[in-house]
């Protein structure tokens, strides 16, 4: 006797299985942000963005860094071209960069990943450029070191004994290395600004830095630094689509309280 | 065209990678695998920029005679070494294999086991006393470090189930609160990169 399965039906939907929510979903946080940065545009008003301290605080640790005749260090991590971290870095490099153009501090970049190397030279290459010092540029200050995680920690403790500098920014995506850099330089007395959206290693950058920049502040890092409107209404549409996540959150747990199998807009959000 | 090209190309993936990630015909069509090849394929190119890099520098730290300068004959001696054996006779070959697992695994755990003594001296600076949000946190770290430890509940029964609290509670709201942020942040750059807004990765200060 042959026991045969039921064929399974063909699916015949425009969405993938699943995807449906979450493409509403990213049509409405991509409308948020689009509207505030439309707003900008035109010359509305927008709301005020508070302060980032650890933002702030970069002119502050590179021009300690030109007082005191030492380098500044930049590291974006050990994330690669595709993690959203370092494409926050980037961002905050080119600032470093030509600040440290102006007053003629060394910058002292390294690097973990191959492709991120390249893209950081060229960063620091064009923001020297921008800032008039093409010639102050140093090509061997941006350095790949290894692609192992504790190889490059290793590295970059070793380059901190030997040239102590006295800023040392952390901009990326970390992992267990994050608190070696954090201590080695602390013992050398750089001043510290470090930013991740790794949660892991939040609290060891919050104990071992000075200045710590928090999940979605390292992505608010290159609009908050270039003070241009229409980036800044990209930050405050980011503002207002996690108020909206805020309230589905609050609908879902209310809704739960009362319906806990089967509710509505889990149905909605499983679609 | 030197910088509307690669944006141009960035923003053409990132829709390729939207279309193949919500429609099932993109899914059908395998676009992701194929980038996600070409991703891998022109990395590999990359590893030369890296080890062009290196040879570079180190070169120089030895023309130069810079302090340390054996160190780098050391490392491109390994780096060709090295990588020469492993093509001769792969990386699970006996040779490549023994280096891997008797020099470079135990020079990784040296290093993780680093940190624990790296935690100590910065616990030790952060735990003290000079402010509320210090102090809250000073108490928190005693309640759950005796808490996760047997001595907890042997000084005050129940003292395990209060540290879990704190940290299956406040400490994973905290937590959840921040990667919903980091996330929505995350998207907001992603956004910005395919308007063109986001122009930090061509070169220079970034913005627009």
């Amino acid at each position: 006797m042959l026991l045969a399965a039921e064929a399974a039906k063909p699916y015949l939907g425009v969405f993938a299985q699943g995807m449906f929510a979450q493409f509403v979903l990213m049509l409405v946080f991509a409308f948020i942000v689009w509207f505030m940065v439309t707003r900008a545009k035109a010359g509305m008003k927008i709301p005020e963005i508070r302060k980032i301290n650890g933002l702030e605080a970069l002119d502050e640790a590179i021009g300690r860094a030109t007082e005191m005749g030492r380098p500044v260090h930049f590291t974006p991590g050990l994330g690669t071209v595709g993690n959203a971290m370092t494409f926050a870095a980037f961002g905050l490099l080119g600032y470093v960069a030509k600040l440290c153009a102006k007053y003629d501090t060394r910058l002292i970049q390294t690097n973990a990943d191959y492709v991120v190397l390249a893209i950081n030279e060229e960063i620091i290459r064009q923001a020297y450029l921008e800032a008039g010092r093409p010639d102050a540029f140093n090509a061997d200050d941006v350095q790949f070191m290894s692609d192992q995680q504790f190889a490059y920690a290793s590295n970059v403790m070793n380059m901190f004994q030997k040239e102590k500098p006295a800023a040392n920014i952390m901009m990326g995506a970390f992992w267990a290395e994050s608190l070696i850099f954090a201590e080695t330089a602390s013992f050398i007395g750089a001043i510290q600004i470090a930013g991740t959206a790794s949660t892991s290693q939040l609290p060891f950058f919050i104990t071992a830095c000075d200045y710590t920049l928090i999940g979605e502040e390292i992505y608010a890092a290159s609009a908050y630094l270039s003070k241009e409107p229409v980036l800044y209404g990209s930050l405050v549409g980011q503002d207002w689509a996690k108020i909206f996540v805020f309230a589905v959150i609050l609908v879902g747990t209310v809704i739960a309280n009362f319906q806990a199998k089967g509710n509505w807009l889990t149905t909605i959000l499983k679609k | 065209m030197r910088k509307e090209l690669p944006m141009i190309v960035t923003v053409v993936s990132g829709l390729v990678v939207v279309f193949s990630r919500y429609f099932h015909y993109g899914m059908q069509l395998g676009l992701m695998d194929t980038l996600d090849k070409w991703y891998l394929v022109s990395s590999s190119f990359a590893i030369l920029l890296g080890i062009v890099n290196m040879v570079k520098i180190h070169w120089g730290y030895i023309r130069r005679r810079k302090e340390g300068w054996w160190n780098s004959i050391v490392l491109l001696l390994c780096l060709f070494g090295y990588g020469a054996l492993t093509i001769q006779q792969t990386v699970d070959g006996p040779q490549a294999a023994w280096i891997f697992n008797n020099v470079i695994t135990p020079g990784d755990s040296t290093m993780f086991a680093l940190i624990a003594f790296f935690i100590s001296s910065a616990a030790y600076r952060a735990f003290r006393v000079r402010t509320k949000e210090a102090t809250v946190l000073l108490l928190a770290a005693v309640i759950v470090l005796l808490g996760k430890a047997p001595i907890g509940d042997a000084m005050i029964n129940g003292w395990g189930n209060v540290a879990d609290w704190i940290m299956n509670v406040p400490n994973t709201g905290g937590f959840r609160a921040i990667i919903i942020g980091a996330a929505i942040g995350a998207f907001a750059t992603g956004f910005r990169i395919l308007l063109g807004l986001e122009r930090a990765h061509l070169g220079g200060t970034g913005a627009k």
